[in-house]
C-alpha cells in the first residue's frame, strides 16, 4: 500500500476519535453548564425561570464524566511515556504493556 | 568540541521549539482572558517540563523517518563515524542550525510554523548537501507510513483539516447546547473548561516535542563515542531538554500567540474550549495511532474551525492563507539553510568549520532578536485589537507587511 493509503487509513480513525473526544466531550460539558443554569434558575437563564434543583445534580454528573475522560487522557500521556498504553479490551480501561 | 556545539545547538533548538509553540496551547486562553498572559505561559511551561520528563520512550530513531544517517537500531551509520563522528555531527549541527534560523525568522514575522518541520527540513537539507539525494528517506519502503512524504507532508495536509472539522463541530454543538443560558453564566464555566483543555495540550506538547531533541543529542553522543546504549537516554540529556523547552515556553512567543489568539478569529471562551479540546483529542489520538503530526498545524486548524463553527463569527482568511503559505515553505526553506550551512562548515572543514557556522548562527539569532525590538510584542500588548492598528502599538502592522 502506498503512503497515501496509510495516511488516509490513519486519518479517518483520528477524525472519528477526534469527533467523539474533541467535539463530544466539550458538548457534554456545555450540556452540564446548561443544566447548571437550569438548576440555578433566575438570572442564569435568559427567561428567568424558577430554579430546578435536579438540574444541578445532572450538571455534576455531566461534569464528572468530562473530568473522568480528561483524567483518562492524562493517564494515557503518562502511560505512553513509560512504554505502556491503555487497553479497553475489558470495557473498563486498564494500563497494559505496549 | 563539535559534540559540545551540537549539544548546545540542540538545546537552543529545543528552546525555540518551546517559545514557538506556547501559542498552540495558550493563545486561546490568553485571548479570551481566561488566564492572565504571564500565568498562562508559566502554567504551560511547568506542564511542558513535566511532560518532557514523562517521555521516557526512546526517541533515538526520530530522524530515521526522513534521513538515512542511522541503522535500524538507532546507531549511526558506520560510514559516518569513522572520523570520530565528525561527518555525522556536521550534518546534525547544520540541520539544527537550519531549524533554529527558520524558527526565529517565522517568529519574527509572528507566523506559527511547525518546529518539527523546521527540524526535519534542516536535517534533510544538511543530508542532501552531505550525502546526496539518496541520503534522504523520501517515500519510505511501502510497508508503513514513512519517509518525508508519509511522516511530514501528508500529515501536514491532513491534520489541520481534521482538527478544523472537529473544532467546528464542537463549537457548533456548544453554542446549540447553551442557547438560553445567560452569557455571564457560560463565560465563567467555559473559562474553566478552557484552562483544563489547554493544560492537556501543553502536557502532550512536552512529551511529543522534547523527545525529538533528546533523540538528536543522544544520536550525536553515540556518533562521538560518548554513549553506547541505544535503549536509553542519559539522564542529563533528558533534564537539559526538559528545562530548555520549559524555559522557552515560559519566555512565550508573544508574536505568535498574538497571531493565533487575535489574528485568525475573535475567540470567545466557548470557542477556545472547543479549539483546545479538538487539539488535545487530535494530538493524543494521532500519537496513539502512530500518525506523526505537528502540534502547530493542529492548533491552527482547530482555531480556524472554532471560527467556522460559531454562527456569525468572522474568520480572517487572509491571515490563515499566509500561515498555510508559511507551512508549505517551512520544510524547503529550513532545508536550504541547513544545506548552505553544511557546505560552509564543510568548506572550512573540521572543528573550525563547526565553530564558524555556530558563530554565524549566534549572529543570525542576535540580528533577528535586535530586529524584533523595533516592534516588540509582549505580555502587555499581546491582546491589543488586531485592526485597526493603534498608533501606540505598531507591532501588528509590522507583521502584516510581509
Amino acid at each position: 500500500m502506498s503512503n497515501l493509503g496509510f495516511a488516509l487509513e490513519g486519518a479517518w480513525k483520528v477524525l472519528l476519535a477526534g469527533l467523539i473526544l474533541g467535539a463530544g466531550l466539550p458538548a457534554v460539558f456545555a450540556l452540564g453548564i446548561r443544566s447548571m443554569a437550569f438548576g440555578a434558575g433566575g438570572d442564569a437563564e435568559v427567561d428567568h425561570a424558577a430554579p430546578h434543583p435536579v438540574g444541578r445534580l445532572v450538571a455534576y454528573v455531566l461534569f464528572a464524566v468530562v473530568v473522568l475522560v480528561a483524567l483518562l487522557g492524562i493517564t494515557y500521556i503518562v502511560a505512553s511515556g513509560f512504554g505502556k498504553t491503555i487497553s479497553f479490551e475489558h470495557v473498563y480501561p486498564a494500563i497494559v504493556d505496549k | 568540541m563539535i559534540l559540545a556545539l551540537v549539544v548546545v545547538t540542540a538545546l537552543g533548538f529545543d528552546f525555540t521549539n518551546g517559545f514557538h509553540d506556547t501559542a498552540n496551547a495558550m493563545a486561546t486562553s490568553i485571548a479570551t482572558r481566561a488566564l492572565r498572559p504571564k500565568t498562562a505561559v508559566a502554567l504551560s511551561g511547568i506542564l511542558n517540563l513535566i511532560g518532557a520528563f514523562l517521555s521516557v520512550e526512546v526517541a533515538l530513531t526520530v530522524s530515521n523517518a526522513v534521513v538515512r544517517i542511522q541503522n535500524a537500531d538507532g546507531t549511526p551509520k558506520e560510514s559516518l563515524t569513522t572520523d570520530g563522528g565528525t561527518a555525522l555531527l556536521l550534518i546534525v549541527l547544520a540541520g539544527l542550525i537550519g531549524g533554529i534560523v527558520w524558527n526565529l525568522f517565522t517568529w519574527l514575522l509572528g507566523l506559527p510554523s511547525s518546529s518539527s518541520h523546521a527540524l526535519f527540513g534542516g536535517l534533510v537539507g544538511a543530508t542532501i548537501a552531505g550525502l546526496g539525494w539518496a541520503g534522504v528517506n523520501w517515500n519510505g519502503n511501502g510497508t508503513k507510513l514513512d519517509g518525508v512524504v508519509g511522516k511530514v507532508i501528508l500529515p501536514a495536509l491532513i491534520s489541520p483539516v481534521i482538527a478544523g472539522v472537529v473544532a467546528a463541530v464542537g463549537t457548533w454543538l456548544i453554542y446549540k447546547a447553551t442557547v438560553g443560558v445567560a452569557a455571564r453564566f457560560t463565560e465563567n464555566g467555559f473559562r474553566w473548561g478552557q484552562i483544563g483543555s489547554a493544560s492537556l495540550v501543553s502536557l502532550a506538547h512536552g512529551t511529543n516535542d522534547a523527545q525529538k531533541t533528546m533523540g538528536v543529542i543522544t544520536l550525536a553522543l553515540i556518533a562521538a563515542g560518548d554513549w553506547t546504549d541505544t535503549k536509553n537516554i542519559p539522564f542529563w540529556v533528558k533534564a537539559a531538554c526538559a528545562v530548555a523547552i520549559a524555559l522557552g515556553t515560559y519566555l512565550g512567543g508573544w508574536r505568535i500567540i498574538r497571531t493565533l489568539g487575535k489574528g485568525l478569529v475573535e475567540i470567545a471562551p466557548p470557542q477556545g474550549m472547543a479549539a483546545e479540546s479538538s487539539s488535545a483529542a487530535v494530538i493524543l489520538a494521532s500519537s496513539h495511532l502512530g500518525f506523526a503530526l505537528s502540534t502547530t498545524h493542529v492548533a491552527t486548524g482547530s482555531i480556524l474551525g472554532s471560527g467556522v463553527g460559531k454562527p456569525g463569527a468572522q474568520v480572517r482568511w487572509r491571515v490563515a492563507g499566509r500561515m498555510v503559505a508559511t507551512w508549505l515553505i517551512t520544510l524547503p526553506a529550513a532545508a536550504v539553510v541547513g544545506a548552505l550551512t553544511w557546505y560552509l562548515g564543510n568548506f572550512v572543514g573540521g572543528v573550525a568549520g563547526a565553530i564558524v557556522i555556530f558563530v554565524l548562527l549566534l549572529a543570525a539569532a542576535t540580528g533577528m532578536w535586535l530586529r524584533s525590538r523595533h516592534a516588540p510584542v509582549d505580555h502587555n500588548n499581546v491582546n491589543d485589537e488586531w485592526e485597526p492598528v493603534p498608533a501606540s502599538a505598531p507591532a501588528p502592522s509590522e507583521k502584516v507587511a510581509l
